[in-house]
């Protein structure tokens, strides 16, 4: 331990690399980021999965090549209300989407999407038959169920948002959990819109995968925290600036390994796997990217800004 | 070094825990008695394949029924039991949901009157809330509420289960789910269609009188003979099936309109492994729509029964039957299998009939009590079921998804690998083995525990190897800090582990709490993520805190290995 002190007194420098003195310019892209996804949420909408907003999805199979216009045209006949079609993985593999028409309340509502199932089905059955079709998924939510698993989902997240303001303040000080909040909160809403604008419906899934996300980047946020309240500890007196500065060049190796690493095993994750397994992996390898920027860029900048704000309000 | 020979043994024997656990899953050891482990990693139907459906209870229609029904016969018994006697003359549910009923009498007089024989009778059960003039409302007290309710939950739950122990499902899971619902979980359902049929029917209760004319030994020789001249057995094929072919080949053998039925043998865990065969006359005509409630009560020494009320007509029918087949049995039937057949000890005019269950263990009377009056709830008031999530996925895509899955685990935990091991060398190695200790302790834990792994719970385990791996990161890299600024390397591994587990096990709490928040409030898939979540913090704890701080101690201490290579060059080293 003196030696430790002995050497870092002896080199004032705290490192190669000042991240503090570009906070503005990466809280300026960090600001600008989140605007433009909260924004394109706001406008463009998020785009419900049937999880949420109820609604049945048939995934099926052909064994023989059928394209994606016969089975809109099939289902057109239907009768059903608005029907969407999209391919999957190969080529003669879709995923039929529809809501079933509108009743005078939910029950009303949840017979007729029933109902719908059943026409879907006997669609597929008879006039595709030839082409010798395989089920291979069904999901209907309900409209009562998906009201629920939303309301469940939000308040999941609100919760551990709580959490881990309370779980900062106690184990570290009350100035490190907003910079943590904020910072998930960040990654989550920018992921968000990166999900939603690469078309993907928010579901389940997706909310697990946002959740692993939080998870990751929380787990990297404590690492950087915990490493500044070490350093700050020993060079006590120090400004911030030069604290902050000299825990994360210190740790940089660690955390160009680390974020590399997991990096490039959700990146084979996400490249091998379709369905769930492949949204998380999509969610993990940008979080990996945002939660390790997002570590050093915000929540660390908001804790200087916090103990700012502490002094101007002893002042 | 502290402790050092005890934490060999706990790394020794958490490794080899996790093998013994883990072994059912690669190889038989159902045959080896005296091996600790027999379970399976259980997949989710997200992998394996089935059928996930949630089923709404319409729980207040039952209770406008009860309400109905209660008020029905409390004018019964008004005109008829009561020492003063009232005229009823009109009443309403006002509101289904406790019950809620409105009662109007002649005049004012009559409503005390009534109320009086209403607190006697039914003080414990109902309770006035409002009283105007002529007109009284009553609902259910809160306690009866609740117990109402969750009847109405158990006897659908039954139900359901008798339907799909119709199809043998392997492992069919059948719980509620919230105040209202019930979620069923059947693995590797091919017929959903017919499933989902078979679940939304109403169960079927009938009464019928056992023939014991007939030579009990006789009749088994003649279902036994049936069955090898047919080649089948009840475990074979669907009960509803084996039924109909049973009762077709002893036709003419048993005596005219009456049937063969079964019940399951006392001790047997399921119908396949005991059954008891009845032979019953079809022609009582007494079933579920003759009869008003059923429940639980208590004789004068305590003893569990279960207390019957019919409806008028049920009663009058009633009355006939039990009067001719004095000292014969009357079965409870429910969708063709026998729950219970008492013996009918006298004619039973009014409609109010009691089942006692003879001397036993207090328990045992009672569970059969609740078995008997939840059968008889099923068939008698059937509340209305509503399908609202439907989750089938076909067996070929869970397959798919479990390969890819895995494809991509295995390339990603090589890519980790050799990462780890070109760059720090030999710590890189410990690193990897630590990492895979705690994969595999977690796969153990998770096989032992019963628990479940679903899709999202893979996507939880690759997260817990991402903590794994930058917990191994922080410990190599505060080593080697520690060996830049001229530490020995016992002084390096001392301080790099003690100084790096204060940011693991921060960051792994904080993760946790998370988890737990998840496992409260998550639904399905979001659970089965935060319980691999959970797990793997542990074996995170475990494997690479743990697991890897013995092995390189023993590398130090005991085989005095100078210097272990961890990738840091001379001129590092120099700089110190």
């Amino acid at each position: 331990m003196n030696q430790k002190k002995v050497n870092s007194n002896e080199n004032e420098n705290y490192g190669r690399f000042d991240f503090v003195g570009k906070t503005p310019l990466f809280g300026g892209i960090s600001l600008l980021l989140v605007l433009a996804s909260l924004i394109y949420l706001a406008v463009g909408g998020v785009n419900y999965g049937i999880d949420f907003k109820g609604g049945t999805e048939i995934q099926v199979k052909f064994a023989q090549a059928v394209t994606m216009d016969d089975i809109r045209k099939a289902s057109e006949g239907l009768g059903i209300g608005e029907v969407g079609v999209q391919g999957f993985g190969d080529t003669s593999e879709f995923i039929i989407r529809f809501q079933g028409e509108q009743g005078k309340d939910d029950k009303e509502t949840n017979a007729k999407l029933n109902e719908a199932i059943g026409k879907v089905r006997s669609m597929i059955d008879t006039q595709f038959k030839d082409k010798q079709p395989e089920i291979r998924r069904v999901d209907t939510v309900g409209p009562q169920v998906g009201a629920e698993l939303k309301r469940n989902g939000l308040l999941s997240v609100f919760y551990s948002l709580l959490v881990i303001l309370i779980y900062v303040s106690l184990r570290f000080d009350y100035k490190y959990s907003p910079g943590a909040v904020i910072c998930l909160a960040h990654d989550a809403i920018i992921t968000l819109g990166i999900f939603v604008f690469v078309g993907k419906e928010v579901n389940v899934s997706i909310l697990a995968a946002i959740l692993t996300l939080i998870g990751y980047s929380l787990n990297d946020t404590i690492v950087v925290f915990d490493r500044i309240r070490e350093t700050d500890s020993e060079h006590h007196g120090k400004s911030s600036k030069y604290i902050v500065n000299k825990a994360i060049n210190d740790m940089l190796s660690r955390t160009v390994i680390t974020s590399g690493t997991v990096f490039t095993s959700a990146l084979c994750l996400w490249i091998f796997s379709t369905g769930t397994v492949s949204d998380i992996a999509f969610a993990i390898t940008i979080g990996m990217f945002f939660g390790t920027y997002s570590s050093v860029f915000v929540a660390a900048p908001m804790m200087i800004f916090i103990e700012k704000m502490k002094f101007l309000a002893k002042a | 070094m502290e402790n050092y020979r005890w934490r060999v043994i706990g790394a020794i024997a958490g490794v080899l825990a996790a093998i013994v656990l883990l072994s059912p899953n690669f190889m038989d050891t159902s045959k080896i008695n005296w091996w600790p482990a027999k379970k399976k990693l259980n997949y989710g139907l997200d992998i394996q394949g089935g059928i996930h459906l949630v089923m709404g209870v319409d729980i207040n229609g039952v209770m406008q029924e009860t309400a109905t029904r209660q008020a029905n016969s409390l004018k019964k018994e008004l005109t008829t039991q009561a020492t003063e006697k009232v005229e009823l003359v009109n009443f309403k549910v006002t509101n289904a949901a406790t019950g809620e009923m409105e009662f109007e009498f002649q005049n004012a007089a009559d409503a005390d009157k009534a109320h009086k024989y209403i607190g006697d009778r039914y003080g414990t059960v109902l309770q006035m809330i409002e009283r105007k003039d002529k007109y009284t409302i009553y609902r259910y007290l809160d306690n009866q509420l609740v117990d109402l309710r969750s009847k109405v939950i158990a006897q659908s739950i039954e139900t359901i289960r008798n339907r799909i122990d119709e199809f043998g499902v392997a492992e069919p899971s059948i719980s509620q789910q919230g105040d209202n619902r019930i979620l069923v979980q059947l693995p590797g359902m091919a017929d959903a269609e017919q499933a989902k049929k078979l679940i939304n029917t109403t169960a079927k209760l009938d009464f019928m009188i056992v023939d014991d004319t007939v030579n009990y030994a006789e009749v088994q020789k003649w279902i036994k003979d049936a069955e090898t001249a047919g080649n089948f057995t009840m475990a074979s094929m669907k009960y509803s099936d084996y039924v109909t072919k049973i009762n077709e080949a002893l036709r003419g053998k048993i005596p005219d309109k009456s049937v063969v039925y079964f019940g399951k043998a006392e001790n047997a865990r399921t119908m396949d492994a005991g059954s008891l065969a009845y032979v019953l006359r079809a022609d009582t005509d007494l079933g579920g729509t003759d009869l008003d409630d059923a429940s639980i009560s208590f004789g004068q020494f305590g003893d569990p029964q279960v207390a019957l009320r019919f409806n008028p007509t049920g009663a009058n029918k009633f009355a006939d039957i039990t009067g001719n087949n004095i000292n014969k049995r009357m079965a409870i039937v429910l969708d063709r299998i026998v729950k219970s057949a008492p013996n009918i000890q006298t004619r039973i005019g009014d409609g109010n009939a009691v089942i006692t269950l003879g001397q036993r263990n207090q328990q045992e009377s009672l569970d059969e009590a609740k078995m008997i009056s939840t059968a008889l709830k099923a068939g008698s008031l059937p509340a209305a079921l509503e399908q609202l999530e439907e989750r089938r996925i076909g067996p070929t895509l869970g397959a798919d998804s479990i390969r890819q899955a895995q494809m991509g685990a295995y390339a990603g935990a090589f890519l980790i690998f050799v990462f780890l091991i070109l760059y720090y060398r030999a710590m890189g190695l410990v690193a990897s083995a630590s990492i895979a200790v705690n994969v595999l302790s977690g796969l153990g834990l998770l096989t032992a525990l019963g628990a479940t792994l679903t899709l999202p719970g893979i996507a939880g385990i690759a997260l817990t190897v991402g903590f794994a791996v930058d917990a191994n990161v922080l410990i190599q890299e505060r080593i080697k800090e520690e060996l830049v600024k001229g530490a020995s390397w016992k002084l390096a591994i001392r301080e790099g582990y003690s100084r790096a587990m204060s940011a693991i096990l921060d960051s792994n709490v904080t993760v946790a709490a998370v988890a737990i928040i998840l496992l409260n409030f998550g639904t399905g898939p979001i659970r089965g993520f935060a319980v691999t979540l959970l797990i793997g913090i542990a074996t995170t704890l475990f494997g690479n805190v743990f697991f890897s701080k013995v092995i390189v101690d023993t590398l130090i201490y005991k085989w005095n290995v100078k210097n272990i290579s961890i990738g840091l060059s001379d001129k590092h080293l120099a700089k110190a």
